[in-house]
């Protein structure tokens, strides 16, 4: 029993870690610009696949690395073209914008590669179990968390350490401010924008070689990241962390005890958040 | 009356003759009836949500939920419960005007792309229940062994399901009181507290409103019309599956409502006939169809943006 | 009998301490000013007395019952009405309509399906009232968001008045306006305060308006009391006018 929900733990902290990384991505978009980017699974499914088109000819280590770069490249043309022109406007209208680029980028993937799912080919080794009392743990999963700690570690450096992320950080208090101390604004939700698409794509890559290629991949993993944004607190990036990874832990406990509750739980607790405390457990004050 | 009032009645009069003598005219532009009562029900449901949208300023990106739970209420009470048609409808309008009812509390204190993506994040609960409550909704199969019943007035009986017409007259009825309720309202005071908050929440407030609580109100109405929509759309097509509860649905409504012009009490009405005839040409025509309604999505954002009756008004203005 | 009186008010966000501890009493039919260098706390202290933020410390009486912990709308129903510094109206609507709302939500009918016949012709009445008032009845069908800034002002300010308030609050009403402009609005806060008996708190910049209008003036600097009094007693404050001319020097 131990064992079981060890494994169900674990698992739901690779799948919370999927959720945080795409949240993490869609909360930076929207702190800044807000923005609802509705396409972030549809850019998370493009990676996924850029990943397995570059595979034969750069090698899995090669599409780890260029995919999310190219999805980026992506995210920094879509906001170019599009999405700047809707700053300003009612937020209605980037939410429609992005929910349509939803729809052609799934329904693209689905042109392009077909509607069947397509195998991944992780590197042998690393698919070998650890240890034999804990199955699960194979080299693959365990390659993920590392990942993924290592992207939001990264995330965090930037926006810390960097003028960049700084210049981020401060637009997303008051971005008045920032445009009249000189710094251009266009430019710097450009960057934000392929910064949020970057993790998109990178967490597509480490999706599909757990859960394998498909068109739907996007739509299914969004509304958990939703979920993930709402429970750590609106507005703040630590809890949107935190929120995918309660969730995911959540949705792996539950599969335990009552399996057909999988998807619904993260639910439950995102009303009981919203009835307790509804700007989230570390959201800031006044910014919902 | 006035000529003044006349003109401000004329698109009411334009609208009402054409959805009334709908079955005259649709067959020589080359539809069919099944796809007017199904532009009656999404108008209707794109009207409900505009009465929030478009009259109180508050974005929903979630009524698919209420859409489906009128759909599923209905669909399921005639199956299991009680073989009436009307009583279906009564209860699906329930169903979803309780649960809108209920989980407005949560979230009538967010506001903008907050209250869109909570209201998005709930949808999604009853998407999930339908789809995993296998033996009672029937899952991803959806909920069938059910038709809609011909209703018995005593007097007479009308077969509403051989006779596509005399449904079509069953929608269009329950249409025109749902919306007639939703004009007048609009028109009345607390019509007008919905007005104000939309103008100007801050306003509002110093004024007296409690805006949650009217903007609680007014989600709950707008839930209410949408799950009537819902209850038809399952009696249309004798089914119901999951997709009515899908976000995806939730954004048709909104596109619809946008298209036509949100501003405009018949805007969603233009939207959802153009929305729904061209989904079913393109669907009919390609299998990448669904390329095509998201550039459309696009294309509407890009150029469309105050809809067809918005740019009609100003153009009449200027 | 005192109608508001505010007990060591404070107001922290964070390190900043942008009220600390004022208090003020204001009498039925008193016009109070308060006035205080930039940055001294006034908005502050005006969107604690009507409910727009929540006091760190202190205590709100109004009409011998504590308000301090009423949401805006619940205030509002006892009598405390305002305007803001950006004029805050119902732009897409005409001016008649946005009187309409608040003619209306004073009568109790905020939540009402319908109306009789009877009970809109006395609302008419109400509104047309109201436009006489603020010399809007010219412009009654405009919509407001095209109107000048002065038109605006009017029209918030009747806006509130219609609420029939016991106490009226302005924050700034002549801000960002012409000499005119600032005549006009002038002169009907003026009205109000004479023939109707309002009482009136207002914070203002133009020392013209301030001297003009008011019984009493509460000088606030860097969010602590600096002095109260006539307006002969403040404009002989020597501390007044070190705080004035120490911003100016600055």
């Amino acid at each position: 029993m131990t064992q079981v929900v060890l494994f169900n733990v674990f698992n739901g902290l690779i799948v919370g870690a999927f959720y945080a990384l795409m949240a993490l991505g869609l909360s930076l978009i929207m702190n800044l610009s807000g923005v609802i980017n509705f396409a972030h699974g549809g850019f998370l499914a493009i990676g996924g696949y850029l990943a397995f088109t570059l595979m034969p000819y750069v090698g899995f280590w090669g599409g780890l690395v260029l995919a999310p770069i190219l999805t980026a490249v992506l995210g920094l043309i879509v906001e170019r073209v599009l999405v700047r022109r809707l700053y300003g406007r009612d937020p209605l209208y980037s939410l429609l914008l992005t929910f349509g680029l939803a729809f052609m980028f799934e329904d693209g993937t689905r042109f392009i590669w077909g509607a069947q799912s397509l195998p991944y080919q992780v590197p042998g080794w690393l698919l070998s179990p650890l240890s034999s009392d804990y199955f699960f743990l194979t080299g693959y999963r365990l390659f993920m968390v590392v990942i993924v700690a290592l992207a939001v570690a990264g995330l965090f450096y930037i926006l810390n350490r960097t003028r960049l992320g700084m210049r981020i950080r401060a637009g997303t208090l008051d971005l008045e401010t920032v445009s009249v101390l000189g710094v251009n604004v266009r430019v710097l939700r450009n960057m934000n924008f392929g910064l949020g698409i970057y993790l998109a794509g990178l967490a597509g890559v480490l999706a599909v070689g757990q859960l394998g290629l498909q068109p739907t991949i996007g739509s299914s993993l969004i509304m958990p990241s939703f979920v993930a944004i709402i429970v750590g607190g609106l507005g703040s990036l630590p809890g949107t962390l935190l929120g995918g990874l309660l969730i995911g832990v959540a949705s792996g406990v539950t599969t335990v005890f009552f399996p057909s509750a999988t998807e619904a739980v993260m639910y439950v607790m995102m009303a009981a958040v919203l009835l307790v405390r509804p700007r989230g457990l570390l959201g800031e004050e006044g910014r919902f | 009356m006035g000529s003044n009032d006349l003109q401000k009645q004329a698109p009411n009069i334009v609208v009402w003759v054409l959805l009334l003598a709908l079955p005259l005219w649709l067959p020589y532009v080359g539809g069919y009836m099944e796809l007017g009562s199904r532009v009656v029900v999404l108008a209707l449901a794109a009207m409900a949500l505009n009465f929030l949208l478009g009259y109180t300023g508050v974005l929903s990106f979630g009524h698919a939920a209420y859409f489906g739970l009128g759909a599923y209420g209905a669909g399921m009470t005639i199956r299991y419960l009680v073989p009436s048609t009307g009583v279906g409808l009564l209860v699906g309008t329930l169903v979803g005007a309780v649960a809108g009812a209920i989980i407005g509390p949560m979230i009538i204190r967010l506001r903008g792309v907050y209250f869109a993506m909570v209201t998005i994040a709930f949808a999604q609960v009853f998407y999930f229940i339908a789809f995993r409550w296998n033996s009672v909704t029937g899952g991803d199969d959806g909920l069938t062994g059910w038709t809609r019943l011909p209703i018995h007035l005593g007097f007479t009986t009308i077969d509403i399901l051989h006779n596509p017409v005399a449904f079509y007259f069953l929608v269009l009825a329950v249409f025109a009181v749902a919306v007639g309720v939703m004009a007048w309202l609009l028109r009345s005071p607390f019509g007008r507290t919905l007005i104000a908050i939309r103008e100007n929440e801050r306003r509002a407030r110093f004024l007296g409103i409690p805006v949650d609580q009217h903007i609680w109100i007014s989600w709950t109405i707008s839930c209410a019309v949408v799950s009537v929509a819902g209850a038809l759309y399952a009696l249309l097509n004798n089914f119901v599956d999951p997709r009515a509860l899908y976000w995806t649905q939730s954004g048709d409504f909104v596109i619809m409502a946008v298209l036509g012009g949100m501003r405009s009490f018949w805007g969603p009405l233009i939207g959802a006939a153009i929305f729904v005839v061209l989904q079913d040409y393109l669907s009919s025509q390609t299998e990448n169809w669904m390329s095509f309604v998201g550039l459309f999505f696009v294309l509407v954002v890009m150029f469309f943006p105050r809809g067809i009756l918005g740019i009609i008004r100003r153009k009449v203005a200027s | 009998m005192t109608l508001l009186r505010v007990e060591n008010l404070s107001k922290h966000f964070g390190n900043l301490i942008a009220v600390d501890g004022v208090s003020m009493t204001v009498e039925p039919g008193e016009l109070r000013a308060v006035i205080g260098p930039n940055g001294a706390g006034k908005t502050t202290f005006f969107n604690m007395i009507s409910g727009f933020l929540t006091q760190t410390s202190g205590k709100i009486v109004f009409d011998n019952k504590d308000i301090s912990n009423l949401l805006p709308a619940r205030r509002v129903w006892r009598g405390i009405a305002r305007t803001f510094q950006i004029t805050e109206v119902f732009p897409e609507l005409s001016v008649r309509e946005n009187l309409r709302v608040a003619v209306e939500v004073a009568a109790g009918l905020r939540l009402s399906p319908w109306l009789s016949a009877a009970r809109d012709r006395g609302i008419r009445a109400r509104i047309d009232e109201l436009l006489g008032m603020g010399g809007l009845a010219a412009k009654a069908d405009r919509l407001v968001g095209e109107m000048s800034h002065g038109d605006q002002r009017a029209c918030e300010i009747m806006m509130a008045l219609a609420l029939k308030p016991r106490l009226l609050l302005l924050d700034e009403p002549t801000a960002g306006m012409g000499d005119q402009e600032t005549y006009d609005i002038t002169q009907l806060i003026r009205r109000l305060h004479r023939d109707e008996k309002l009482t009136i708190v207002l914070i203002e910049h133009d020392m013209r308006v301030v001297f003009h209008l008011a019984d009493r003036i509460l000088v606030l600097a860097e969010g602590k009391m600096l002095a109260e009094g006539t307006p002969k007693e403040i404009a002989a404050n020597e501390a007044v006018q070190a705080a004035y001319l120490g911003k100016v020097a600055a």
